[in-house]
């Protein structure tokens, strides 16, 4: 039996590897259920056996793609605090923000037998509340965008400048706008232990959409 | 597979468990009939009553019906021709079942633990008695003389055992035989009323020849006998004893004042065991007689356990001089009279026993003084012992001998402390066994003659011992009495057979064979305690061989040394064995191969101080060399100068020649050391799939190479492959062979086959002729040392290898007298023969490589030097397994290469080998097979890991068990790294567990039989050598394992990446405990006057150090008022912090009670299930939480006094002493301080509610008793009432145990939640809170302050201390990733729940009650698990706003308000309500 401590070298990329996997599915989900985009450009897949739609924009696949190659490092080393998707409206004011706040456990030690059948179903269990969410939240004003903002710990930036990954597409700072929200409500949506991540999934919404 | 499955399950669990569907069709059918029989039986019968409404009852055991299933599933307990006694004179269960239908009660076929009121059974198996410790198991006389008495008696005279929890041992009842066989029956003492157990009556009908054993049984019948209860009990769980109440420990309400069956005085019965118990009558009476515990291996004599509380700590006091000496350290001494009791209960629990039972001797000297040769072995117990340490530690806390910090001092620790023996008390203690048989007597006796008197004086009118002249005749019978019973119990090899129930051993084993006198002692004894004197055993050895009807041969005669038990198992009692504690520490000093590895790093040490000694002193002595050097220049050849030359010194077949050095009539024969001494078969046990396993381990060797195993599926194994030799070389027919394993076996052995560690049955068909020669640990330990010694009189750049072989670098030495290494060598091999009477073999090469595989051309007994330029040749005709470091496994991979030999092996290239064996394995292989090797000879080594690891005879069946039982292994682990001086930084924990379809009991008694091996580990922040830090870690990555532990059969534990204690050398926050006994010597304050003028005082004054923890199910105020104001108290919640010291007095040191091993955690507790259990049984259950918090916060109190000056602590603020806390409840008798012995502890008993004691119990207690019950119910009363004044109207949200079990889990999680750097700015709690009911009621909260300052504490960077602060509390009940907890309950249903309680049965909410959700709340959202908050508020929102009382609506507002303001500062924004 394999054992992984997280000293091991590999333990934060494979703890990276599956949140990024996952971070994307639930990106796409989330444009979907919250039609930040049309249903059209939207694919039924199946992931940890649960059907989720894709989007088959080029574009847009490569921009979530890319962004989240970026946030690997970060989520690797334990500096990404939190990763959020804010909807904004066409003002470029959120009005919702899917909040992944991502923290590592305290365990130093895991194994790998049952570990990631386990956080599967965890996933599973988050993208299947990801996919019913619009009935806790209010619809969405037309013509919204989104973008991924990561919610780093301490100097990470800092390191983040320095390494860029993908040449041309450099992290920056977020604009205050954009991170501030107008009396925000809270839902909390889904919260997953498992042996390797801890992460709850939060929606904070604007109070008043249509404005 | 359902029904065969089920139908095994049914069996393996004895039938005790529920059942499916078939059996509750049956048992409602079997009802049905029952009650349509009960009126046709009326009619016949005529009288009929309903005196037994309510009352059902099941039978259990004895009667033909029955018994017959029973005795089929208790094969071994063999008790089938009592039974079939009994069932002539006891109603039968068919009469049983008539009266029960005539009188009006129920009559169950099969047991149910819910509708089943009462077993009737006349004796029980032990594991029925562990089954049914909570139920009411009473004789049957209880039903007859209830109907001829024409009313329900009270079942507590009857009850079969007088307290039923905990059993390891059967309790028998006792059948007192006025005319009972024997002339020892005819003599009687009037004094001795009280009801003792006689052997004979143990284990009636069995060994006991007497054929009128069946009479005294008439006499239960007489509702007027005394039916005493012997009760043999568990010693792990005797902590119990200690209280002379032990029944209010008890959660069992039912037994909780067994006293009155015992106080009866009129008892006119005597069975000859109470000649010789008499002595001890006196103590059963004051204290508590209805525990009258029972040890079974060692004596036979039931120890008065229940005298501990009261006598010893009192006799310590009391009596500053002459204290008995401490007889746990008897287990070392080898001229002790019971080797195999001494041997088998290392633990200390059983110390404590043992202690209780010595000095009880040696009262017992002082009547008989005139008869010390008859009482020889009393003797012993009372005056041989010369080891004074235990008064001492018997004075300071004798709770603590028996609780569960004994890890600390396990069953070694007679090493640590035998070399102590500057102690106040030791000098009226003549050492000299022979001559203490008068004088020695004398001081024992006195504490004990004194204190009843001082205590209790009333009793002691009851007491045998005033009647000061017995019969000397009843001393003789009373000795034939004694020996009598060791005959009964012969010396068990192991601690499992020690505790297997007295049902058992009769089969098992047979009375011993009188002892010969040439078997050594098997103990391992400490090399500082040369006093051996000749083993009193052999003179009852000669009244063994009188008594014995049956001289079988018994295997058990020879060993208790090594765990390696060829007796047949009783799984019952293995559960019971591992959930005992002191079972590691009896391991260990069983264990051959513990013994040998300790030895190792023993003489490591000895070289290491060698070395350090020449260095100090700046020269050394070297005698070998000066006389070696003498005789060179007598015969001076010139020395060719060899550049360098390494010895390898190694024992020829050392076990074999230490264990007949001193037989010569065994030289020459094929001889082997083993713990077998039978003819080589033993009964097959059932359970036991040898087939498989043989298939097994032959598959696996035969796959061994391939690097694909297949061995990870059993059920592939559908044939015996060709027999492939492999390590025990276990052939298909000897199944039932012994399956001890040779340890060493002679050269003529070797040369008919016999191989070191091959089953002594098989050896014995390959070689008849065998003689098998026991383990001589002592012997083993002094030839090593002879050995040594004479190689450090040559040089001191030894390296030890083993106990028997050593590395010598002898190229200065051959360099300064210019020898050759030859002439060196036959030095030190004549040396070594003279000396040790052993011969040496010598083997000589340039390196330590081939130094070794020179000397396995030298042996046996001879000395070979391997020149550099032999070597080629040498080497490569050697297998490559006989290199170094290329065992079994590496074999067979270098085989599945072609490479057999080195030769072969030449041939590998370099590359090639690290491909395959990784890049360091395969350099050394490629240089060793070149016979290369740079190793120096190190003569000082450098530990690289501490472990302590245990694979023999685990069986837990609860999780509880294994956490105790990890918890006892890293208290081993301690003492290790305390003893190398050592802290390590990485925990490993290694556990096997049984391969999936491997048999359940593997062949091996008690052996782990086919495992997967598994292994976790774990960085520490900081070294630790603290073996309660050790222990929570490991519990963690126990429980991230998630293991079935009924399956685990292995766990070992190690420590490494160590740095040395010197290092932090006076750190005063460091876990530098190094035992319990140096804690509380450390942590005396001189304030303990203030505690001790009354024994009333106390309980008040103890449970003010912690109300937070300590309030208990009956207390439940989150503080309390009792604690006495105090100006550095101005914060309840703070007073953890600012207690003085002087309230830390060491009384809160208690013996942990056993019980948390039996019930599981809260939080592992289905609550449901819970609920499901009738009152009583749930209550016991909540009590034993309740019990367990206590304890938990006492684990507390052990710790913090490690830091050598108490005073330190304060200034320290990074170290607050943890609280330690009492239950208000708790009585604490305070023996006033003795000049001599400072800081005598007192001892603290609980008390059960007032409610549950019987009142006609109480009234037959004496009046000081009722008084001192009364004064401490009444302290209690007010300290309850003061405490409702912060908690009236109590509702189930405090109600439901919560406090201790819920703060300590939220404090973890504080800790952690702090510790994230997220969480920087201040917890919300802290701030005001926005306009609620009271403000200034939350800042009171008592949670607060405290985490505010832990929060503060890790902040400034978590130390140690605040770490060891932490872990003990969350030891013994540790969840893996703890979770806010609300009221102790942190499933969402169990909140659910709660809450749903709280709002609709109690119509005003109390403020502390929303606080506590609000907490709750709060520390949901720190632990980022918003949706359960969202879940909890949304469900409280609506029960709440559904309430008629707009009160809740306020009430949710509030927490809602609260909430939200969290939530604010944490995520920037509001839950959305909906």
């Amino acid at each position: 039996m394999t054992t992984l401590t997280r000293q091991d070298l590999n333990f934060g990329q494979v703890v990276a590897d599956i949140l990024c996997e996952f971070l994307e599915v639930a990106i796409h989900l989330i444009l979907y259920v919250r039609e930040v985009y049309p249903s059209g450009i939207f694919q039924k897949r199946k992931k940890y056996n649960v059907p989720v739609q894709m989007s088959c924009h080029p574009e847009l696949n490569q921009y979530i793609h890319d962004t989240l190659h970026c946030v690997k490092p970060l989520i690797e080393k334990n500096d990404a605090e939190k990763v959020v998707v804010v909807i904004m409206d066409k003002e470029h004011h959120p009005v919702e923000r899917f909040v992944f706040e991502i923290s590592q456990p305290p365990l130093l030690s895991i194994s790998s037998d049952t570990l990631l059948s386990h956080v599967e179903q965890l996933l599973r269990a988050v993208i299947l509340k990801i996919s019913v969410c619009d009935a806790l939240l209010e619809n969405n004003p037309p013509g919204c965008t989104f973008t991924v903002l990561v919610h780093t710990r301490e100097a990470a930036t800092r390191n983040m400048e320095k390494v860029q990954v993908i040449k041309d597409f450099p992290w920056i700072v977020a604009d205050e706008q954009e991170v501030h929200m107008q009396e925000p409500r809270l839902i909390p949506l889904k919260t997953m232990t498992s042996d390797i991540v801890k992460m709850q999934l939060y929606v904070e919404e604007r109070a008043q959409k249509a404005s | 597979m359902s029904r065969d499955g089920r139908r095994k399950r049914d069996r393996d669990d004895n039938g005790w468990a529920s059942r499916g569907g078939y059996m509750a069709a049956k048992v409602s059918k079997l009802d049905e009939q029952f009650k349509m029989d009960a009126p046709r039986e009326k009619q016949k019968d005529g009288a009929c009553s309903s005196i037994f409404t309510g009352v059902a009852i099941y039978v259990n055991g004895y009667t033909e019906r029955l018994g017959g299933s029973v005795t089929a599933v208790y094969g071994l307990c063999a008790r089938g021709p009592y039974n079939r006694r009994v069932q002539l004179l006891d109603p039968s269960a068919d009469e049983l079942r008539r009266l029960m239908m005539l009188h009006g009660g129920q009559f169950h076929m099969y047991y149910s633990r819910s509708k089943t009121t009462h077993i009737i059974a006349t004796n029980l198996p032990n594991s029925k008695i562990q089954e049914l410790r909570d139920q009411k198991v009473v004789r049957p006389e209880w039903i007859t003389d209830s109907i001829k008495a024409g009313h329900l008696l009270s079942y507590l005279q009857y009850q079969l055992y007088a307290k039923q929890k905990g059993l390891s041992f059967p309790s028998v009842c006792v059948r007192q035989g006025q005319e009972a066989a024997g002339p020892s029956h005819g003599q009687t003492q009037p004094s001795h009323s009280l009801p003792v157990p006689s052997l004979n009556n143990l284990i009636p009908g069995l060994n006991n020849p007497a054929p009128s054993l069946g009479k005294p049984l008439s006499s239960h019948h007489t509702p007027t006998s005394s039916h005493s209860h012997v009760h043999i009990d568990n010693l792990l769980d005797q902590p119990n004893q200690y209280n002379p109440l032990a029944g209010d420990l008890n959660p069992q309400p039912s037994h909780s004042l067994p006293l009155p069956s015992h106080l009866n005085p009129q008892s006119r019965h005597f069975s000859p065991g109470h000649c010789f118990l008499s002595p001890y009558s006196s103590n059963h009476l004051y204290s508590d007689p209805g525990h009258i515990p029972h040890h079974p291996p060692s004596q036979g004599q039931p120890k008065p356990g229940c005298i501990r509380p009261l006598a010893p700590a009192d006799t310590h006091s009391q009596t500053p001089g002459p204290v008995p000496a401490h007889p746990s350290h008897e287990h070392s001494k080898p001229g002790h009279a019971q080797p195999q009791s001494s041997l088998s209960f290392s633990n200390h629990l059983q110390h404590s026993y043992r202690d209780l039972d010595f000095r009880l001797n040696g009262s017992l000297l002082t009547y008989d003084k005139t008869r010390t040769a008859q009482i020889n072995w009393v003797q012993e117990g009372g005056g041989e012992d010369p080891c004074p340490v235990r008064p001492t530690r018997g004075a300071t806390d004798p709770p603590l001998t028996n609780g569960h910090a004994h890890p600390v001092n396990g069953a070694l620790k007679p090493l640590d402390l035998s070399p102590n023996p500057t102690r106040p008390t030791d000098t009226p203690l003549n050492p000299d066994r022979k001559s203490t048989g008068g004088s020695g007597s004398l001081h024992p006796a006195s504490p004990l003659s004194n204190s009843p008197l001082k205590s209790d004086p009333p009793k002691l009118l009851n007491s045998p011992p005033r009647n000061p002249t017995p019969p000397p005749v009843s001393h003789h019978r009373h000795h034939e009495q004694l020996t009598n019973e060791q005959r009964l119990k012969p010396p068990p090899p192991t601690y499992q057979e020690a505790t297997a129930a007295l049902a058992s051993r009769p089969l098992i084993l047979p009375p011993p064979k009188p002892r010969q006198s040439d078997s050594p002692p098997e103990k391992p004894l400490p090399l500082d305690n040369p006093n051996r004197s000749p083993s009193p055993v052999r003179l009852n050895g000669s009244h063994h061989n009188a008594f014995t009807p049956n001289p079988a041969p018994l295997e058990t005669n020879n060993l208790s040394a090594i765990p390696s038990n060829p007796a047949p198992p009783d799984s019952d009692h293995q559960s019971a064995l591992a959930k005992t504690g002191g079972i590691i520490s009896e391991f260990y000093s069983h264990s051959r191969l513990h013994h040998i590895s300790t030895w190792r790093s023993e003489f490591s040490e000895y070289v290491n101080t060698l070395q350090s000694r020449r260095r100090s002193t700046g020269g050394a002595t070297f005698p070998g060399r000066d006389r070696l050097k003498r005789q060179r220049r007598e015969g001076s050849s010139a020395a060719p100068g060899p550049q360098s030359c390494i010895l390898h010194v190694d024992m020829d077949c050392f076990f074999v020649s230490v264990g007949i050095r001193h037989r010569p009539d065994l030289k020459g024969k094929p001889v082997a050391v083993t713990s077998n001494r039978g003819p080589g078969r033993v009964a097959q046990r059932p359970g036991v799939d040898r087939q498989l396993e043989l298939q097994y381990y032959q598959r696996k060797y035969s796959h061994a190479g391939v690097s694909e195993r297949k061995d990870g599926d059993l059920e592939e194994m559908t044939s015996a492959e060709s027999h492939v030799s492999h390590g025990n070389g276990v052939d298909l027919d000897t199944t039932c062979l012994s399956m001890a394993e040779i340890a060493s076996c002679s050269y003529e052995a070797r040369q008919a086959g016999v191989r070191n560690g091959m089953f002594f049955g098989q050896a014995k068909q390959l070689c008849p002729s065998l003689q098998s020669v026991p383990y001589d640990f002592q012997a083993y330990k002094e030839v090593a040392l002879a050995m040594y010694e004479t190689l450090a009189s040559y040089t001191h750049n030894i390296e030890a290898l083993s106990c028997d072989e050593a590395l010598v670098d002898c190229s200065a030495l051959l360099a300064e007298l210019g020898a050759t290494p030859e002439e060196l060598a036959s030095a030190i091999r004549t040396d070594v023969r003279e000396r040790t009477g052993c011969t040496a073999s010598v083997g000589m090469g340039s390196n330590i490589l081939l130094a070794r595989m020179a000397t396995r051309k030298a042996k046996p007994d001879g000395q070979y030097l391997l020149r550099s330029e032999e070597v080629d040749d040498f080497i490569r005709d050697h297998t490559v397994t006989s290199l170094p470091g290329v065992g079994r496994s590496m074999g067979a991979k270098l085989a599945s290469l072609g490479v057999r030999s080195c030769g072969d092996l030449q041939q590998v290239s370099l590359q090639q080998l690290q491909k395959e064996f990784g890049p360091r394995t395969g350099q050394t292989l490629f240089r060793f097979c070149r016979g290369l090797d740079d190793r120096p000879v190190r003569s000082e080594k450098e530990r690289k890991s501490v472990s302590a690891e245990m694979n023999y005879n685990i069986r837990f069946t609860q999780v509880d068990e294994a956490e105790s039982f990890l918890t006892n292994l890293s208290m081993e682990v301690q003492k290790r790294l305390q003893g190398a001086g050592l802290r390590g930084r990485r925990l490993t924990l290694k556990v096997m567990v049984r391969k999936v379809g491997a048999p359940v009991e593997p062949s091996k008694y008690g052996g782990h039989g086919i495992c997967d091996n598994l292994a976790r580990s774990v960085t520490l922040a900081q070294s630790t050598d603290s073996g309660q830090l050790i222990a929570s870690e490991v519990i963690k990555l126990f429980h991230a394992m998630r293991l079935e532990v009924q399956d685990l059969r292995g766990v070992g534990l190690q420590v490494q990446l160590l740095d040395g204690a010197h290092s932090a050398p006076h750190d005063p926050s460091g876990p530098k405990t190094r035992s319990i006994r140096d804690m509380l010597l450390a942590q005396r304050p001189p304030a303990i006057h203030n505690h001790t003028d009354s024994l009333a005082d106390a309980p008040v004054a103890d449970s003010t150090t912690n109300q937070g923890k300590s309030s208990s199910a009956t207390v439940p105020p989150p503080f309390s008022t009792l604690r006495p104001p105090s100006p550095a108290d101005p914060i309840p919640g703070t007073s953890k912090e600012e207690l003085l010291p002087s309230t830390r007095t060491p009384n809160h040191v208690r013996t942990r009670l056993n019980l948390s091993i039996e019930v599981p955690s809260p939080s592992q507790v289905d609550r449901s299930v819970l609920d499901a259990l009738p009152a009583e049984l749930r209550e016991q259950v909540e009590r034993s939480w309740t019990h367990r918090e206590t304890e938990r916060s006492h684990n507390g109190s052990h710790h913090r006094p490690s830091s050598p000056h108490p005073s330190s602590l304060l200034s320290s603020p990074s170290s607050p002493p943890p609280p330690a806390a009492l239950p208000v409840g708790t009585l604490v008798l305070q023996i006033p301080n003795q000049p001599g012995q400072p800081g005598s502890t007192g001892i603290i008993l609980e008390l059960p509610d007032f409610s549950q004691v019987d009142p006609e119990v109480f009234a037959a207690l004496p009046r000081e008793l009722q008084e001192e019950l009364r004064s401490a119910y009444g302290r209690r009363e007010t300290a309850q009432a003061q405490g409702i004044i912060m908690a009236e109207q109590r509702n189930p949200l405090l109600q439901l145990k919560q406090v201790g079990a819920s703060r300590v889990k939220r404090r973890y999680k504080k800790k952690n939640a702090n510790s994230s750097p997220t969480k920087k700015g201040p917890s919300p709690l802290k701030r005001p809170h926005p306009p609620g009911n009271s403000p200034a009621k939350a800042l009171q909260h008592p949670l607060r302050p405290r985490d505010l300052s832990n929060g503060l504490k890790l902040e400034n960077g978590p130390s140690t201390s605040s770490l060891k602060q932490d872990v003990p509390e969350t030891l013994s009940k540790f969840t893996p990733r703890p979770e806010p907890t609300l009221a102790g309950a942190c499933d969402f249903t169990d909140i659910r729940t709660l809450l749903r309680e709280w709002v609709t049965t109690i119509s005003e909410p109390m403020e502390e009650d929303i606080l506590q959700v609000v907490k709750y709340c709060t520390d949901l959202v720190e632990d980022k698990d918003l949706e359960k908050l969202d879940l909890v508020i949304k469900y409280m929102k609506r029960l709440m706003q559904q309430s008629v009382e707009s009160v809740w609506s306020m009430a949710f507002d509030f927490i809602l308000d609260n909430v939200q303001v969290v939530v604010q500062q944490t995520y920037g924004s509001t839950l959305k309500i909906t």
